[in-house]
């Protein structure tokens, strides 16, 4: 006898408004189905109204957390749009600044899926540490999440060689904790417990199903943006793409906890190297790129980022689209909801932390919406629907 | 067990948290707060409030022209104002808009 | 004539420090758990914080008590109420304040685990008569849980019982001494870890699970109800560790002065509870929350055995 159970659009677990709604038998859970309508507020049509400079920070606060990203993805499109050069300094301090906030996600994110195991010391003491990554991007670029650091044309502020030494030997201590708390992944036995085998993604499903990101990377598909199509200095800079093979949200886990090294290691790469030069190339405030289209794709923290932009000639936009990660990792959700295991169902205690391992940002995912305007009636698209590309 | 040696170490160690208002962060010079506008140095070009991305900046004429007033409830503190104007007559701080019991402190004139 | 009105002051003097005593526990567990994550935990409400359980109550007796649609109301209210009654009488038992409980009789270890037994039906009946579906999947856990610490607690106390020879609690707590602690460490192990599941704090608070089932069986109450049941599980933390220490720390020092029992006594006991208290909030701290089925292979697969371990060599050392 199975009831349904809806987990949303309140719950404690979602940091956003979200629904899942679950088939539930007993303990198990049959059926499952995404619901991401409710946050959705016309970003795509708003930015056709601004110019492109405003737009910028308009795409900067699509996703609070992934907001370097966003301007960082913009930036680089309408670069290419409108064929500016950007300078090697900048580019230096565009990767710095991406790493950074790389880094604070997946603290957060590590925090958010203890919390939902309900192990709130390490919540608390992740966040914890993850004030250091906050107070150095205060120091950088002026806000602590929210950073409006990048413009079309490069960066904002210098960083001199004080603020450079300052953010090394600020990494080097937070390599120590977070190295801690990869022990603590491995060691911990209820970490472990609930996290193995829970939310199982094959690697030929998370293909089909387009999964990018950790979650894609953490089944044994090597897709990282920054490898196989680099931007920024991402080609010169050297960096491991990390893999692993396990499946489950354990392996999730330990794909961010590795980046995080990463990104310590290709900061102080770029840091180290880092040109004489402007940090920023002289851009109009109403710049008219050329009539054209133009496609940008960053790796955001939590998987690959697509912007695409058409221009006429004039200084607004005809049109901007944005495909965020958590919106294609969201059909890889629905099936690793419903399909555990064949001698390991997916129990009514996985489905937090399934959801969570996806590091959902539904701000930046709710956008499918299908309006048929002959008829004149607004239709729900359940993921099947969208799966199956009707 | 494994992160209860931290626990019990954390025992001993001062506590992370702010006893906010009491106690506050100093905060970097570099952070982007409250804006300061000097009067005297600003022309009435217009630039500041075309440029600016959510409407918070209003024209409005005194007694020696043309200029604007910044509504800092609707700011969002990108500081395109500040790069824009010509004459540097637009200043960031490192002030906090923070919590005001009465709206008109939000606004600078 | 003299003598019910005495027994009565003194059962409503016993009551309110059993209420007092369950309010600091609460307090203290907070205060800890902070202190390990490094935070600050209660601060404001009195000096460091400590009358902060106490607003807490008070602040839900001032709300409204919101009974759902569809919900059965005469169990609703009467579960938060026969939780409260149940607990309550079950701590009369443990020797709080001088060398005896409230009330003493031969065999009150094994009335008290009957109570407590009795407690888990009420949550089972709370849960299951709030209309919501959290609220039965919370209960239905809590009451499967039953399966996994229930044995372990009892097996643990009735052996620690028979091996000192009676199964009196006050008299336990006299026989029982901190050195015959290292011949019972395996009983006292699986007791805290059975008491731990009991109180459902991680990594067992799986009926009440936050982030998944938003407060398990306890979700639909608010207000009275809610502040009624809050206190029952801060009085049924007194319980388990009052229990802990009569049965296997042992009770105050047998002070042969007559009268001065209950000063030198009562502090003593406290501050052997507030030790166990502190064993208990580190566990709290230290672990996530397992799952129910993970729950009950824990149990059956060590906590059981080692119960059934214990038995044997309480039975040897007899």
């Amino acid at each position: 006898m199975s009831i349904y159970l809806p987990i949303g659009p309140q719950h404690p677990v979602h940091p956003e408004a979200v629904q899942l709604k679950l088939k539930v038998e007993g303990e198990e859970v049959v059926d499952a189905d995404v619901d991401v309508s409710f946050v959705h507020r016309g970003i795509e049509k708003v930015l056709e109204t601004k110019t492109y400079v405003q737009g910028l920070f308009l795409a900067e606060r699509i996703c609070g957390i992934c907001n370097v990203a966003h301007t960082t993805c913009y930036a680089i499109n309408v670069e290419r749009l409108a064929g500016v050069e950007v300078p090697r300094r900048a580019l230096h301090l565009r990767l710095v600044v991406e790493e950074l906030a790389r880094m604070h996600s997946h603290m957060l994110w590590l925090s958010l899926l203890a919390h939902v195991i309900g192990f709130d010391s390490l919540f608390m003491l992740a966040q914890r540490d993850r004030e250091l990554v906050l107070d150095l991007m205060e120091e950088i670029t002026g806000g602590r999440v929210i950073t409006s650091y990048n413009v079309i044309g490069g960066v904002r502020r210098n960083v001199d060689a004080a603020l450079a030494q300052k953010i090394i030997s600020t990494l080097d201590g937070l390599r120590k904790r977070v190295l801690e708390y990869k022990r603590l992944l491995g060691e911990d036995a209820i970490l472990r417990a609930r996290t193995e085998d829970v939310g199982y993604l094959s690697s030929s499903k998370a293909v089909e199903l387009s999964a990018v990101g950790p979650v894609a990377r953490a089944s044994g598909v090597p897709y990282d943006v920054r490898e196989c199509d680099p931007y920024l200095i991402h080609d010169e800079v050297p960096f491991n793409v990390v893999v692993y093979n396990t499946c489950d949200v354990w392996g999730r886990a330990m794909v961010r906890i590795d980046e995080v090294l990463e990104s310590i290691e290709m900061i102080r790469y770029a840091l180290e190297r880092l040109p004489e030069g402007d940090v920023r190339a002289k851009v109009p405030l109403l710049i008219k790129p050329p009539p054209g289209e133009s496609v940008a794709r960053v790796e955001a923290p939590r998987g690959e980022l697509i912007h695409y932009v058409r221009s006429d000639g004039s200084e607004k936009p005809v049109r901007y689209k944005v495909r965020t990660p958590t919106l294609a990792n969201l059909a890889a959700l629905v099936e690793m909801l419903k399909t555990g295991r064949k001698d390991r169902p997916v129990y009514v205690a996985d489905v937090p932390v399934i959801f969570a391992s996806i590091d959902p940002c539904i701000c930046c995912a709710a956008r499918v919406l299908l309006i048929d305007e002959k008829r004149g009636s607004v239709k729900e698209v359940g993921m099947d629907e969208v799966v199956r590309g009707e | 067990m494994a992160i209860s040696l931290e626990l019990l170490k954390n025992l001993l160690r001062r506590r992370a948290t702010i006893m906010y208002p009491d106690e506050r962060r100093a905060l970097p010079e570099s952070s982007r707060g409250r804006l300061v506008f000097v009067r005297d140095l600003c022309v009435g070009c217009g630039l500041c409030w075309r440029a600016c991305p959510s409407a918070a900046i209003e024209p409005i004429k005194d007694e020696k022209g043309l200029r604007p007033v910044f509504y800092i409830d609707k700011c969002t503190f990108c500081y395109l104002c500040v790069e824009v104007c010509p004459r540097k007559a637009i200043k960031g701080s490192s002030e906090q808009a923070s919590v005001v019991s009465d709206k008109s402190e939000l606004v600078v004139k | 004539m003299l003598e019910p009105l005495l027994r009565f002051v003194q059962a409503l003097a016993y009551l309110l420090y059993t209420l007092l005593l369950a309010l600091l526990l609460e307090w203290f567990d907070r205060k800890l758990i902070a202190k390990f994550q490094n935070r600050v935990g209660p601060h404001y409400t009195g000096p460091a914080g400590i009358l902060q359980p106490l607003a807490d109550v008070l602040k839900l007796l001032s709300k409204e008590s919101v009974v759902p649609e569809g919900t059965d109301r005469l169990m609703f209210t009467l579960s938060p109420l026969l939780a409260f009654t149940i607990i309550c009488t079950a701590t009369a038992f443990v020797p709080l304040l001088g060398y005896r409980g409230l009330v003493s009789l031969e065999g009150d270890v094994i009335l008290v685990l009957a109570l407590l037994t009795l407690y888990l039906l009420v949550i089972y009946t709370a849960g299951a008569s709030s209309s919501s579906r959290f609220s039965l999947i919370g209960a239905t856990r809590a009451a499967l849980m039953l399966l996994g610490f229930e044995i372990p607690l009892m097996l643990s106390c009735l052996s620690v019982a028979a091996s000192l020879g009676s199964f009196r609690i006050s008299e336990i707590a006299a026989k029982a001494q901190p050195r015959l602690l290292g011949i019972h460490a395996l009983g006292f192990l699986v007791y805290l870890v059975a008491a731990q599941a009991e109180l459902d704090r991680q990594p067992f608070d799986i009926p009440e699970a936050e982030t998944e089932i938003v407060s398990g069986w306890l979700v639909e109450y608010s207000g009275w109800r809610l502040a009624i049941f809050r206190l029952s599980k801060d009085i049924e933390l007194v319980l388990l560790t009052g229990l802990a220490v009569a049965l296997f720390i042992g009770g105050g020092p047998n002070v042969p002065l007559q009268g001065f029992e209950l000063a030198i006594a009562t502090p003593v006991f406290l501050i052997k509870q507030l030790l166990v208290v502190f064993i208990l909030s580190l566990i709290r701290a230290s672990f996530g929350r397992l799952r129910i089925d993970q729950f009950i292979g824990v149990g059956w697969r060590a906590l059981i055995p080692a119960s059934f371990l214990y038995l044997v060599i309480a039975a040897l050392v007899a």
